[in-house]
Protein backbone atom coordinates (compact mmCIF):
# COMPACT_ATOMS: atom_id res chain seq x y z
CA UNK A 1 0.00 0.00 0.00
CA UNK A 2 3.01 2.22 -0.54
CA UNK A 3 1.32 4.40 -3.11
CA UNK A 4 -2.00 4.65 -1.34
CA UNK A 5 -2.03 7.06 1.57
CA UNK A 6 -4.57 7.22 4.34
CA UNK A 7 -6.07 10.26 2.64
CA UNK A 8 -6.47 8.29 -0.58
CA UNK A 9 -8.09 5.46 1.33
CA UNK A 10 -10.49 7.80 3.12
CA UNK A 11 -11.53 9.28 -0.21
CA UNK A 12 -11.90 5.82 -1.76
CA UNK A 13 -14.01 4.60 1.16
CA UNK A 14 -16.31 7.59 0.71
CA UNK A 15 -16.74 6.50 -2.91
CA UNK A 16 -17.36 2.91 -1.83
CA UNK A 17 -20.16 4.21 0.38
CA UNK A 18 -21.69 5.55 -2.84
CA UNK A 19 -21.42 2.06 -4.35
CA UNK A 20 -18.38 2.76 -6.51
CA UNK A 21 -17.05 -0.65 -7.43
CA UNK A 22 -13.83 0.61 -8.94
CA UNK A 23 -13.03 2.40 -5.67
CA UNK A 24 -13.87 -0.78 -3.78
CA UNK A 25 -11.41 -2.76 -5.86
CA UNK A 26 -8.74 -0.11 -5.31
CA UNK A 27 -9.23 -0.32 -1.56
CA UNK A 28 -8.99 -4.09 -1.77
CA UNK A 29 -5.85 -4.09 -3.93
CA UNK A 30 -4.14 -1.53 -1.73
CA UNK A 31 -4.81 -3.20 1.59
CA UNK A 32 -5.54 -6.91 1.10
CA UNK A 33 -2.00 -8.23 1.60
CA UNK A 34 -1.46 -6.30 4.79
CA UNK A 35 -4.88 -7.27 6.13
CA UNK A 36 -4.42 -10.93 5.22
CA UNK A 37 -1.12 -10.82 7.10
CA UNK A 38 -2.95 -9.58 10.19
CA UNK A 39 -5.62 -12.30 9.93
CA UNK A 40 -3.03 -14.97 9.24
CA UNK A 41 -1.01 -14.09 12.38
CA UNK A 42 -4.16 -14.74 14.41
CA UNK A 43 -5.55 -17.79 12.61
CA UNK A 44 -2.37 -19.53 11.44
CA UNK A 45 -4.24 -20.97 8.54
CA UNK A 46 -4.24 -19.43 5.12
CA UNK A 47 -7.63 -20.79 4.15
CA UNK A 48 -9.41 -19.44 7.20
CA UNK A 49 -7.54 -16.16 7.03
CA UNK A 50 -8.69 -15.72 3.43
CA UNK A 51 -12.28 -16.48 4.45
CA UNK A 52 -12.01 -13.82 7.12
CA UNK A 53 -10.59 -11.37 4.58
CA UNK A 54 -13.47 -12.02 2.22
CA UNK A 55 -16.06 -11.63 4.98
CA UNK A 56 -14.34 -8.43 6.05
CA UNK A 57 -14.55 -6.92 2.61
CA UNK A 58 -18.23 -7.90 2.34
CA UNK A 59 -18.54 -5.81 5.45
CA UNK A 60 -16.53 -2.96 3.95
CA UNK A 61 -18.81 -2.85 0.91
CA UNK A 62 -21.96 -2.79 2.98
CA UNK A 63 -20.75 -0.57 5.78
CA UNK A 64 -18.43 1.89 4.14
CA UNK A 65 -20.88 4.62 5.05
CA UNK A 66 -20.16 3.80 8.67
CA UNK A 67 -16.52 4.74 8.27
CA UNK A 68 -15.98 7.96 10.15
CA UNK A 69 -12.67 9.65 9.43
CA UNK A 70 -12.99 11.73 12.57
CA UNK A 71 -12.93 8.60 14.74
CA UNK A 72 -10.45 6.33 12.99
CA UNK A 73 -7.94 6.37 10.18
CA UNK A 74 -9.01 4.17 7.25
CA UNK A 75 -6.31 1.59 7.90
CA UNK A 76 -7.25 1.36 11.58
CA UNK A 77 -10.89 0.92 10.60
CA UNK A 78 -10.01 -1.87 8.16
CA UNK A 79 -7.63 -3.59 10.58
CA UNK A 80 -10.33 -3.57 13.26
CA UNK A 81 -12.86 -5.23 11.00
CA UNK A 82 -10.35 -7.93 10.08
CA UNK A 83 -9.00 -8.44 13.60
CA UNK A 84 -12.47 -8.71 15.12
CA UNK A 85 -13.59 -11.22 12.52
CA UNK A 86 -10.37 -13.21 12.87
CA UNK A 87 -10.72 -13.26 16.65
CA UNK A 88 -14.35 -14.38 16.39
CA UNK A 89 -13.36 -17.10 13.92
CA UNK A 90 -10.45 -18.18 16.11
CA UNK A 91 -12.64 -18.48 19.19
CA UNK A 92 -15.56 -20.21 17.50
CA UNK A 93 -13.22 -22.63 15.71
CA UNK A 94 -11.42 -23.40 18.91
CA UNK A 95 -14.49 -24.80 20.61
CA UNK A 96 -15.35 -26.84 17.50
CA UNK A 97 -11.92 -28.38 17.36
CA UNK A 98 -11.55 -28.91 21.08
CA UNK A 99 -12.78 -32.47 20.79
CA UNK A 100 -10.69 -33.45 17.77
CA UNK A 101 -7.18 -34.76 17.87
CA UNK A 102 -4.80 -31.93 17.17
CA UNK A 103 -2.18 -33.89 15.28
CA UNK A 104 -3.12 -32.63 11.85
CA UNK A 105 -1.70 -30.05 9.50
CA UNK A 106 -3.05 -27.34 11.64
CA UNK A 107 -1.03 -28.44 14.62
CA UNK A 108 2.10 -28.18 12.53
CA UNK A 109 1.12 -24.75 11.31
CA UNK A 110 0.69 -23.59 14.89
CA UNK A 111 4.05 -25.04 15.80
CA UNK A 112 5.61 -23.28 12.85
CA UNK A 113 4.08 -20.04 13.96
CA UNK A 114 5.62 -20.28 17.39
CA UNK A 115 8.85 -19.55 15.58
CA UNK A 116 7.32 -16.44 14.01
CA UNK A 117 7.66 -14.83 17.37
CA UNK A 118 4.89 -12.32 18.03
CA UNK A 119 7.42 -10.67 20.28
CA UNK A 120 9.68 -10.04 17.31
CA UNK A 121 6.83 -8.28 15.54
CA UNK A 122 6.25 -6.16 18.60
CA UNK A 123 9.90 -5.19 18.96
CA UNK A 124 10.00 -4.28 15.28
CA UNK A 125 6.93 -2.07 15.61
CA UNK A 126 8.24 -0.39 18.71
CA UNK A 127 11.55 0.35 17.01
CA UNK A 128 9.73 1.72 13.97
CA UNK A 129 7.65 3.96 16.23
CA UNK A 130 10.84 4.94 18.07
CA UNK A 131 9.34 3.95 21.40
CA UNK A 132 11.48 0.85 21.94
CA UNK A 133 13.56 2.48 24.67
CA UNK A 134 10.45 3.73 26.47
CA UNK A 135 8.70 0.34 26.21
CA UNK A 136 11.96 -1.31 27.24
CA UNK A 137 11.21 -0.14 30.76
CA UNK A 138 8.77 -3.04 30.87
CA UNK A 139 10.15 -6.53 31.39
CA UNK A 140 10.56 -8.74 28.32
CA UNK A 141 7.85 -11.14 29.53
CA UNK A 142 5.44 -8.27 30.03
CA UNK A 143 6.00 -7.16 26.44
CA UNK A 144 5.56 -10.73 25.33
CA UNK A 145 2.15 -10.90 27.02
CA UNK A 146 1.09 -7.84 25.05
CA UNK A 147 2.47 -9.31 21.82
CA UNK A 148 0.60 -12.61 22.28
CA UNK A 149 -2.64 -10.73 22.90
CA UNK A 150 -2.27 -8.39 19.94
CA UNK A 151 -0.73 -10.52 17.22
CA UNK A 152 -2.18 -13.90 18.14
CA UNK A 153 -5.52 -12.82 19.59
CA UNK A 154 -4.96 -14.82 22.77
CA UNK A 155 -6.99 -14.21 25.90
CA UNK A 156 -5.55 -13.89 29.41
CA UNK A 157 -5.87 -17.58 30.29
CA UNK A 158 -4.11 -18.63 27.09
CA UNK A 159 -1.32 -16.13 27.61
CA UNK A 160 -0.93 -17.41 31.16
CA UNK A 161 -0.66 -20.99 29.91
CA UNK A 162 1.73 -20.01 27.16
CA UNK A 163 4.04 -18.06 29.47
CA UNK A 164 3.61 -20.34 32.47
CA UNK A 165 2.56 -17.42 34.66
CA UNK A 166 -0.37 -17.02 37.05
CA UNK A 167 -3.53 -15.53 35.52
CA UNK A 168 -3.61 -12.53 37.85
CA UNK A 169 -0.03 -11.69 36.98
CA UNK A 170 -0.73 -11.89 33.26
CA UNK A 171 -3.73 -9.60 33.59
CA UNK A 172 -1.55 -7.07 35.39
CA UNK A 173 1.16 -7.40 32.72
CA UNK A 174 -1.27 -6.76 29.91
CA UNK A 175 -2.79 -3.82 31.76
CA UNK A 176 0.59 -2.30 32.45
CA UNK A 177 1.71 -3.02 28.89
CA UNK A 178 -1.24 -1.04 27.53
CA UNK A 179 -0.70 1.81 29.98
CA UNK A 180 2.92 1.95 28.99
CA UNK A 181 2.10 1.86 25.28
CA UNK A 182 -0.26 4.77 25.76
CA UNK A 183 2.33 6.72 27.74
CA UNK A 184 5.17 6.00 25.30
CA UNK A 185 3.10 6.93 22.23
CA UNK A 186 2.04 10.17 23.87
CA UNK A 187 5.58 10.97 24.98
CA UNK A 188 6.84 10.32 21.45
CA UNK A 189 4.11 12.52 20.02
CA UNK A 190 2.75 9.72 17.84
CA UNK A 191 -0.82 10.53 17.01
CA UNK A 192 -3.33 9.51 14.38
CA UNK A 193 -1.71 7.90 11.37
CA UNK B 1 -23.38 -1.72 37.04
CA UNK B 2 -22.60 1.47 35.17
CA UNK B 3 -20.52 0.63 32.12
CA UNK B 4 -20.19 4.27 31.24
CA UNK B 5 -18.27 5.30 34.33
CA UNK B 6 -15.15 6.68 32.56
CA UNK B 7 -12.48 4.58 34.26
CA UNK B 8 -14.45 1.39 33.86
CA UNK B 9 -15.30 2.25 30.29
CA UNK B 10 -11.63 2.81 29.44
CA UNK B 11 -10.67 -0.51 31.00
CA UNK B 12 -13.29 -2.37 28.98
CA UNK B 13 -12.52 -0.40 25.82
CA UNK B 14 -8.86 -1.27 25.82
CA UNK B 15 -9.45 -4.93 26.61
CA UNK B 16 -11.99 -5.02 23.82
CA UNK B 17 -9.66 -3.27 21.38
CA UNK B 18 -6.79 -5.59 22.25
CA UNK B 19 -9.03 -8.66 22.04
CA UNK B 20 -8.56 -9.98 25.56
CA UNK B 21 -12.19 -9.27 26.41
CA UNK B 22 -13.83 -12.59 25.57
CA UNK B 23 -17.07 -14.55 25.64
CA UNK B 24 -20.14 -13.01 27.19
CA UNK B 25 -18.29 -9.90 28.34
CA UNK B 26 -17.20 -9.23 24.75
CA UNK B 27 -20.73 -9.62 23.41
CA UNK B 28 -22.19 -7.41 26.13
CA UNK B 29 -19.61 -4.77 25.37
CA UNK B 30 -20.38 -4.97 21.64
CA UNK B 31 -24.03 -4.28 22.42
CA UNK B 32 -23.01 -1.27 24.46
CA UNK B 33 -20.78 -0.08 21.63
CA UNK B 34 -23.70 0.07 19.22
CA UNK B 35 -25.63 2.34 21.53
CA UNK B 36 -23.06 4.49 23.19
CA UNK B 37 -21.05 7.08 21.29
CA UNK B 38 -18.86 7.46 24.40
CA UNK B 39 -17.97 3.78 24.27
CA UNK B 40 -17.29 4.00 20.56
CA UNK B 41 -14.89 6.88 21.05
CA UNK B 42 -13.14 5.14 23.96
CA UNK B 43 -12.59 2.04 21.81
CA UNK B 44 -11.56 4.13 18.81
CA UNK B 45 -8.75 5.78 20.73
CA UNK B 46 -7.32 2.40 21.74
CA UNK B 47 -7.76 0.88 18.31
CA UNK B 48 -5.82 3.75 16.82
CA UNK B 49 -2.96 3.18 19.27
CA UNK B 50 -2.91 -0.57 18.75
CA UNK B 51 -3.16 -0.35 14.98
CA UNK B 52 0.35 1.10 15.00
CA UNK B 53 1.56 -2.31 16.12
CA UNK B 54 0.21 -3.86 12.92
CA UNK B 55 2.79 -2.16 10.69
CA UNK B 56 5.38 -4.84 11.31
CA UNK B 57 3.12 -7.73 10.32
CA UNK B 58 4.50 -9.27 7.10
CA UNK B 59 2.03 -8.87 4.24
CA UNK B 60 0.58 -11.98 2.65
CA UNK B 61 -0.98 -11.68 -0.79
CA UNK B 62 -4.37 -13.37 -0.97
CA UNK B 63 -5.03 -15.80 -3.81
CA UNK B 64 -7.01 -14.49 -6.76
CA UNK B 65 -9.99 -16.60 -5.67
CA UNK B 66 -10.62 -14.26 -2.72
CA UNK B 67 -11.36 -11.29 -4.95
CA UNK B 68 -13.29 -13.44 -7.42
CA UNK B 69 -15.38 -14.80 -4.57
CA UNK B 70 -16.06 -11.29 -3.33
CA UNK B 71 -17.16 -10.14 -6.75
CA UNK B 72 -19.49 -13.05 -7.22
CA UNK B 73 -20.95 -12.78 -3.73
CA UNK B 74 -21.48 -9.04 -3.94
CA UNK B 75 -22.22 -8.30 -7.55
CA UNK B 76 -23.69 -11.38 -9.17
CA UNK B 77 -27.42 -11.45 -8.64
CA UNK B 78 -28.96 -14.80 -7.85
CA UNK B 79 -30.73 -16.40 -10.84
CA UNK B 80 -34.13 -15.56 -9.39
CA UNK B 81 -33.41 -11.86 -9.59
CA UNK B 82 -33.23 -11.81 -13.37
CA UNK B 83 -36.66 -13.43 -13.55
CA UNK B 84 -38.19 -10.49 -11.75
CA UNK B 85 -40.27 -8.04 -13.76
CA UNK B 86 -38.99 -4.66 -14.78
CA UNK B 87 -36.84 -2.79 -12.32
CA UNK B 88 -39.52 -0.09 -12.40
CA UNK B 89 -42.09 -2.46 -11.03
CA UNK B 90 -41.43 -1.35 -7.47
CA UNK B 91 -42.31 2.18 -8.50
CA UNK B 92 -45.66 1.10 -9.80
CA UNK B 93 -46.24 -0.99 -6.72
CA UNK B 94 -45.32 1.90 -4.52
CA UNK B 95 -47.57 4.30 -6.42
CA UNK B 96 -50.54 2.02 -6.10
CA UNK B 97 -50.02 1.27 -2.45
CA UNK B 98 -52.99 3.05 -1.02
CA UNK B 99 -51.85 2.45 2.49
CA UNK B 100 -49.29 5.15 2.01
CA UNK B 101 -50.54 8.69 2.07
CA UNK B 102 -49.68 10.73 -0.96
CA UNK B 103 -47.30 12.92 0.98
CA UNK B 104 -45.50 9.87 2.27
CA UNK B 105 -45.19 8.33 -1.17
CA UNK B 106 -43.96 11.60 -2.61
CA UNK B 107 -41.16 11.90 -0.16
CA UNK B 108 -40.26 8.24 -0.52
CA UNK B 109 -40.02 8.61 -4.23
CA UNK B 110 -37.88 11.62 -4.29
CA UNK B 111 -35.52 10.43 -1.62
CA UNK B 112 -35.27 6.92 -2.96
CA UNK B 113 -34.83 8.00 -6.55
CA UNK B 114 -32.04 10.34 -5.51
CA UNK B 115 -30.39 7.65 -3.43
CA UNK B 116 -30.60 5.14 -6.20
CA UNK B 117 -29.75 7.44 -9.02
CA UNK B 118 -26.66 5.51 -10.17
CA UNK B 119 -28.71 2.37 -10.61
CA UNK B 120 -31.55 4.14 -12.34
CA UNK B 121 -29.52 6.11 -14.84
CA UNK B 122 -27.75 3.03 -16.03
CA UNK B 123 -24.33 3.50 -14.49
CA UNK B 124 -24.77 0.17 -12.79
CA UNK B 125 -26.19 -3.05 -14.13
CA UNK B 126 -29.94 -3.35 -14.36
CA UNK B 127 -30.00 -6.14 -11.81
CA UNK B 128 -29.13 -3.58 -9.15
CA UNK B 129 -32.79 -3.15 -8.31
CA UNK B 130 -33.97 -1.92 -4.98
CA UNK B 131 -33.16 -4.57 -2.42
CA UNK B 132 -35.78 -5.94 -0.07
CA UNK B 133 -35.74 -3.41 2.74
CA UNK B 134 -37.66 -1.96 5.61
CA UNK B 135 -38.26 1.75 5.31
CA UNK B 136 -39.60 4.21 7.84
CA UNK B 137 -40.46 7.84 7.37
CA UNK B 138 -40.86 9.80 10.57
CA UNK B 139 -42.87 13.00 10.66
CA UNK B 140 -42.66 15.80 13.18
CA UNK B 141 -45.59 17.19 15.15
CA UNK B 142 -46.47 19.43 12.20
CA UNK B 143 -46.67 16.46 9.84
CA UNK B 144 -43.46 17.37 8.05
CA UNK B 145 -41.07 14.55 7.07
CA UNK B 146 -38.09 14.66 9.40
CA UNK B 147 -36.21 11.38 9.32
CA UNK B 148 -35.86 8.62 6.75
CA UNK B 149 -34.69 5.28 8.09
CA UNK B 150 -34.03 2.26 5.92
CA UNK B 151 -32.43 -1.11 6.31
CA UNK B 152 -31.92 -4.12 4.12
CA UNK B 153 -34.21 -6.96 5.05
CA UNK B 154 -31.44 -9.19 6.36
CA UNK B 155 -29.04 -6.40 7.24
CA UNK B 156 -27.95 -5.38 10.66
CA UNK B 157 -27.53 -1.77 9.87
CA UNK B 158 -29.95 1.11 9.67
CA UNK B 159 -29.26 3.94 7.28
CA UNK B 160 -30.60 7.15 8.71
CA UNK B 161 -31.08 10.39 6.88
CA UNK B 162 -32.21 13.51 8.66
CA UNK B 163 -34.41 15.41 6.24
CA UNK B 164 -34.33 18.44 8.50
CA UNK B 165 -32.07 19.25 11.44
CA UNK B 166 -33.08 17.53 14.63
CA UNK B 167 -32.71 19.76 17.67
CA UNK B 168 -31.75 17.35 20.42
CA UNK B 169 -31.99 19.03 23.86
CA UNK B 170 -28.62 19.00 25.60
CA UNK B 171 -28.12 16.07 27.92
CA UNK B 172 -30.42 13.85 25.89
CA UNK B 173 -30.17 11.53 22.89
CA UNK B 174 -32.63 11.00 20.06
CA UNK B 175 -33.72 7.43 20.72
CA UNK B 176 -35.45 5.54 17.95
CA UNK B 177 -38.18 3.08 19.01
CA UNK B 178 -40.06 0.39 17.15
CA UNK B 179 -43.76 -0.06 17.86
CA UNK B 180 -45.14 -3.53 17.15
CA UNK B 181 -48.38 -3.70 15.13
CA UNK B 182 -50.05 -5.82 17.80
CA UNK B 183 -49.85 -2.96 20.26
CA UNK B 184 -47.02 -4.58 22.23
CA UNK B 185 -44.47 -2.49 24.09
CA UNK B 186 -42.15 -0.24 22.11
CA UNK B 187 -38.55 -1.45 22.04
CA UNK B 188 -35.37 0.54 21.48
CA UNK B 189 -33.72 0.33 18.05
CA UNK B 190 -30.86 2.80 17.96
CA UNK B 191 -29.75 6.28 18.82
CA UNK B 192 -30.02 8.65 15.88
CA UNK B 193 -27.00 10.70 14.86
CA UNK B 194 -27.70 14.35 15.75
CA UNK B 195 -27.15 15.64 12.24
CA UNK B 196 -26.86 14.57 8.64
CA UNK B 197 -27.36 10.90 9.14
CA UNK B 198 -25.32 7.81 8.55
CA UNK B 199 -25.38 4.17 9.31
CA UNK B 200 -26.16 2.89 12.78
CA UNK B 201 -25.81 -0.69 13.89
CA UNK B 202 -28.93 -2.68 14.75
CA UNK B 203 -29.18 -5.11 17.68
CA UNK B 204 -30.39 -7.82 15.26
CA UNK B 205 -31.32 -8.24 11.60
CA UNK B 206 -34.03 -5.97 10.24
CA UNK B 207 -36.19 -8.97 9.50
CA UNK B 208 -36.15 -10.06 13.13
CA UNK B 209 -36.64 -6.55 14.45
CA UNK B 210 -39.14 -5.03 12.08
CA UNK B 211 -41.25 -7.83 10.58
CA UNK B 212 -44.00 -7.23 13.15
CA UNK B 213 -43.45 -3.50 13.51
CA UNK B 214 -45.95 -0.99 12.17
CA UNK B 215 -44.52 2.28 13.35
CA UNK B 216 -41.28 3.92 14.38
CA UNK B 217 -40.97 6.81 16.79
CA UNK B 218 -38.32 9.01 18.38
CA UNK B 219 -38.16 10.39 21.90
CA UNK B 220 -35.46 12.44 23.62
CA UNK B 221 -34.10 10.20 26.36
CA UNK B 222 -31.52 11.07 29.02
CA UNK B 223 -29.35 8.15 27.88
CA UNK B 224 -29.37 5.50 25.15
CA UNK B 225 -32.10 2.99 26.03
CA UNK B 226 -30.91 -0.43 27.13
CA UNK B 227 -32.53 -3.56 25.74
CA UNK B 228 -35.91 -4.00 27.43
CA UNK B 229 -36.24 -0.30 28.29
CA UNK B 230 -39.41 1.64 27.51
CA UNK B 231 -39.77 5.27 26.44
CA UNK B 232 -39.66 7.75 29.33
CA UNK B 233 -40.38 10.85 27.26
CA UNK B 234 -43.09 11.71 24.73
CA UNK B 235 -42.54 10.89 21.07
CA UNK B 236 -41.37 13.89 19.10
CA UNK B 237 -41.35 12.12 15.73
CA UNK B 238 -43.28 9.14 14.48
CA UNK B 239 -44.28 7.41 11.28
CA UNK B 240 -45.03 4.20 9.44
CA UNK B 241 -42.54 1.41 9.00
CA UNK B 242 -43.14 -0.49 5.76
CA UNK B 243 -41.68 -3.42 3.87
CA UNK B 244 -40.26 -2.47 0.52
CA UNK B 245 -40.76 -5.69 -1.37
Amino acid sequence: MAATTNDDLARLLAQVALRDRAAFEQVYRATCAHLLGVAFRILNQRERAEEVLQESFMNVWHNAAGFNASIASPMTWLINIVRNKAIDSLRSGRSERASTVALDDEAFEVAADAAQQPQQLLEESLARLKIDACMGELGATQRQALALAYYRGLVHTEIAASLGAPLGTVKAWVRRGLDKLKGCLEAAGVHAA
Amino acid sequence: MNYLQPERLDRLAREYALGTLAGGARRRFERLLRQSPAAMVAVGVWQERLAKLADSVPPLAPRASVWQGLESRLFTAPAAASARPSPWRWLADLLSARTLGSALAGVFLCVLVLRLQPGLVGLEPQRETLPASYVGLLLDAGGQPAVLASSRRHGRQLTVKLLRPLVVPSGTVAQLWALPRDGGAAFPVAVLPPQGGGAVALPDTSEKLFSAVGRLAVSFEPAPAAPGAVPTAPFVLSGHCVKLW
